[in-house]
């Protein structure tokens, strides 16, 4: 046969191994397609997957059907899902996405939105009302909402008590961010007299807009209303805006950058700043990648803009969506309850993430209210339960990182001009700034010729 | 015959399909979708040229293309000048010793730009990263120096990041080039008093000169699509680093595309970035004179 092929071995073997690969291919999805679950479950969350097995597992026994869980980067999920939406290949029944990653898909009509309107049957089933209600804000869009929120994330303050403990420091004297910044004298020092500074009050961030997102968002101003309509540029933030920069620069600043992983990690240890931002993801992280400061910290509410105003803010978020082309959406539903609403499960889940979960009645399982070693003791669940009702509403436009980041650059901008003028026309360059930022964000808005509904 | 003459063609097949489908096509929906504003997976409206409208009105486009343009200046005026530093230098040595040092250069990109970023990020870290102990130790100052979030130090950060990963990639076509040049003729000018500038600048780079074109070409072309290094390197800001200073074109295309979720403003960007490519790479080979060969 080798002799008779018309042009020769090489092209036999290449015809050869194009048939086999095809029939293989073939194959593959034929077999894929027998072995394919009921429902398929994509997560970005590794610290949920454990008890999201566990889930269905109960699931499969209780319902006969097959649940498959999958772990997708944050990052790739997105994208494979944006782009399985666009060329119309098989999505997963549920996903579970990170705040702002929603934005993306709810662009345009709502009948092109590509997730199940969920607004109905929150409504219907009572589901809202048990919910911490401006958790929803993240996954809305023109009041409709198009995920379960996974969690409330309240901001909290993590503070080494140990030294504060040392130094005659009563966190619970501290009630706004005036009374935080008189502690200045007492530790902001240079230990050594190298004449660089050792310690300082609170790690905040310089070149990212996350430490006066958080800070807006304990004022109540969201970067965008519940109409996606543009709210940078008001009062409130260019207060915000003098008073993040005279903390993080200048001879009388409090904080410093301690910056991500390892580097956190080592300031925490080492005592850099004594407070750092943290919600309860932020916790959980920590104990999980810094051991060896198991028993230094405790955790406060943060200290409100005026007495008795607002302790806590929030930061961050997931949400579980179901796609419009599962062919299984009513028991997706009933999947996606199991996971979200279930008592049993949302203990579960707390014991393993330390996430207070957004449904009031499960604030008073055991589970939140077992003191924390790594916290010396506090039942740091029922700390975080207690702010929760006052954590703010955060909208989501697909405008939003545009926004944040252009807030970035008004709090640089401020930066510069206070360390080369001071206080000399500072607010002046903020309001400045803020409008023309503003004008730059909408002017992306306003050209969108489909959103006009 | 007939059966001969159809051959070519099947045999051909498999790759024109491929290039069909998974190349042309997209180069042609991207030229559709470049007139068109997208608005999630779902709608599509005919736009005109206000996509590019709006690109050239944006000033945030502008500091992506001065970034990238200060980028590639650094890698022509300086990765290359080191790589070809690097090279001469190998091309002397001899025995084991070169053959370590050029696997030593040249493993940097082996790992990659993402590794290098993440790698970076650390030794860039204000107070314990090492390039600030290193600069605290020597100079008595820079301990605090915040590369990353700091909008004057963040291009100088992505140029060190890169300069790692590129100058021993770089120095491997330099030194197969040296390695190619006639040495009857460099002795020749040798013989003839010239000294060692001489000799290179008169002889050795003339010899080299289409892989010197080569190497500037696919250096300028690889900087005007960096993406995974600052990506990686300012992951905190989705790669655009403190008020934008580390955005570079393809970021800007990949926020305005896929975070942003306007597909047609994406694939104007795309078209926008091809023909600056095309025109420098043009403008590049004419001036070297390897158009007139």
């Amino acid at each position: 046969m080798l002799e008779r092929f018309p042009f020769g071995r090489a092209p036999l073997w290449l015809l050869v191994l194009a048939l086999a690969s095809t029939v293989a291919v073939l194959l593959t999805q034929r077999l894929g397609a027998a072995a394919r679950p009921d429902l398929s479950f994509a997560t970005s969350a590794s610290t949920h997957m454990e008890a999201y097995r566990e889930a269905a597992a109960i699931f499969e026994k209780k319902r006969g059907v097959r649940v498959s869980v999958e772990l997708v980067h944050s990052r790739a999920l997105q994208t494979r899902l944006q782009n399985a939406m666009l060329a119309k290949s098989p999505v997963p029944d549920l996903v579970e996405l990170l705040y702002g990653d929603i934005a993306y898909f709810t662009r345009g009509p709502l009948s092109d939105v590509g997730l199940v309107d969920l607004t109905e049957r929150l409504d219907k089933q009572g589901l809202k009302e048990r919910l911490v209600e401006s958790r929803l804000s993240l996954w809305s869009s023109r009041g409709h909402a198009f995920a379960l929120p996974h969690d409330v994330h309240p901001v909290m303050l993590m503070y080494r008590a140990d030294i504060l403990e040392s130094l005659g420091i009563d966190v619970n004297a501290i009630e706004t961010w005036d009374d935080f910044v008189a502690l200045r004298p007492k530790v902001v020092k240079d230990l050594d007299g190298d004449g660089v500074i050792d310690r300082y009050l609170i790690d905040l961030p310089i070149g990212e807009s996350w430490g006066v997102l958080i800070l807006l968002l304990q004022r109540g101003v969201s970067l965008f209303d519940e109409h996606g309509k543009l709210q940078m540029n008001q009062p409130a933030t260019v207060d915000t805006i003098d008073w993040y920069v005279h903390q993080v620069e200048g001879k009388d600043r409090i904080a410093t950058q301690c910056g991500w992983g390892q580097s956190l990690m080592k300031a925490m240890k080492d005592g850099l700043a004594l407070f750092y931002v943290a919600p309860d993801w932020r916790t959980h992280s920590i104990e999980m990648e810094a051991p060896n400061v198991r028993g230094l910290f405790r955790v406060m509410p943060l200290p409100a803009w005026t007495p008795g105003g607002r302790r806590t803010s929030t930061w961050g978020g997931s949400g579980l969506a179901i796609t419009k082309a599962s062919q299984h959406v009513e028991l997706a539903w009933d999947f996606a309850k199991l996971l979200y609403f279930d008592r049993d499960e949302l203990g579960r889940r707390y014991r393993a993430t330390k996430i207070l979960p957004p449904l009031k009645d499960s604030w008073t399982l055991p589970e939140l209210a077992e003191p924390s070693d790594f916290f010396r003791g506090q039942r740091i669940g029922e700390e975080f339960a207690k702010l929760a009702p006052d954590v703010p509403a955060d909208w989501a436009t697909p405008y939003k990182g545009r926004a944040e980041d252009r807030l970035g650059g008004v709090v640089l901008h401020a930066l510069e001009h206070f360390r080369a003028h001071g206080d000399d026309g500072l607010r002046a360059l903020i309001q400045k700034e803020l409008a023309e930022k503003s004008a730059d964000v909408e002017e992306l808005m306003n050209r969108n010729v489909l959103d006009k509904e | 015959m007939k059966q001969r003459g159809l051959a070519p063609y099947l045999f051909l097949a498999p790759y024109l399909v491929v290039l069909l489908v998974f190349t042309l096509y997209p180069l042609a929906n991207a030229a559709v979708l470049a007139f068109q504003q997208t608005n999630g997976p779902a709608t599509r409206a005919f736009v005109g040229f206000d996509n590019f409208r709006f690109i050239f009105s944006d000033p945030t486009f502008y500091q992506a293309l001065k970034n990238t343009t200060i980028f590639a200046a650094c890698s022509v005026l300086v990765q290359l000048p080191l790589s070809m530093g690097l090279a001469l230098l190998l091309n002397e040595g001899k025995g084991r010793a070169r053959a370590l040092l050029r696997l030593v250069l040249f493993s940097p990109n082996l790992v990659g730009q993402i590794f290098v970023g993440v790698l970076f990020s650390v030794l860039f870290t204000a107070r314990y990263g090492l390039v600030n102990r290193f600069l605290q130790a020597l100079f008595g100052w820079g301990l605090e120096k915040q590369w990353l979030q700091d909008p004057a130090l963040v291009m100088p950060a992505i140029i060190i990041a890169a300069l790692w990963l590129y100058v021993g990639f770089n120095m491997i076509y330099f030194l197969a080039a040296l390695q190619s040049v006639d040495k009857t003729l460099e002795e020749a000018a040798r013989v003839d008093g010239a000294t060692r500038l001489q000799v290179f600048w008169n002889v050795t780079l003339p010899s080299m000169r289409h892989v010197v074109v080569f190497v500037v070409v696919t250096s300028l072309i690889g900087s005007y699509q960096l993406f995974e290094l600052p990506l990686a390197l300012l992951s905190s800001s989705n790669g655009r680093g403190p008020d934008n200073a580390g955005l570079t074109v393809i970021t800007y295309l990949y926020d305005v595309g896929f975070v942003t979720g306007d597909l047609g403003l994406g694939s104007a960007v795309g078209w926008v970035s091809a023909i600056i490519i095309f025109t420098l790479s043009l403008l590049q080979i004419r001036f070297s004179g390897l158009a007139e060969e």
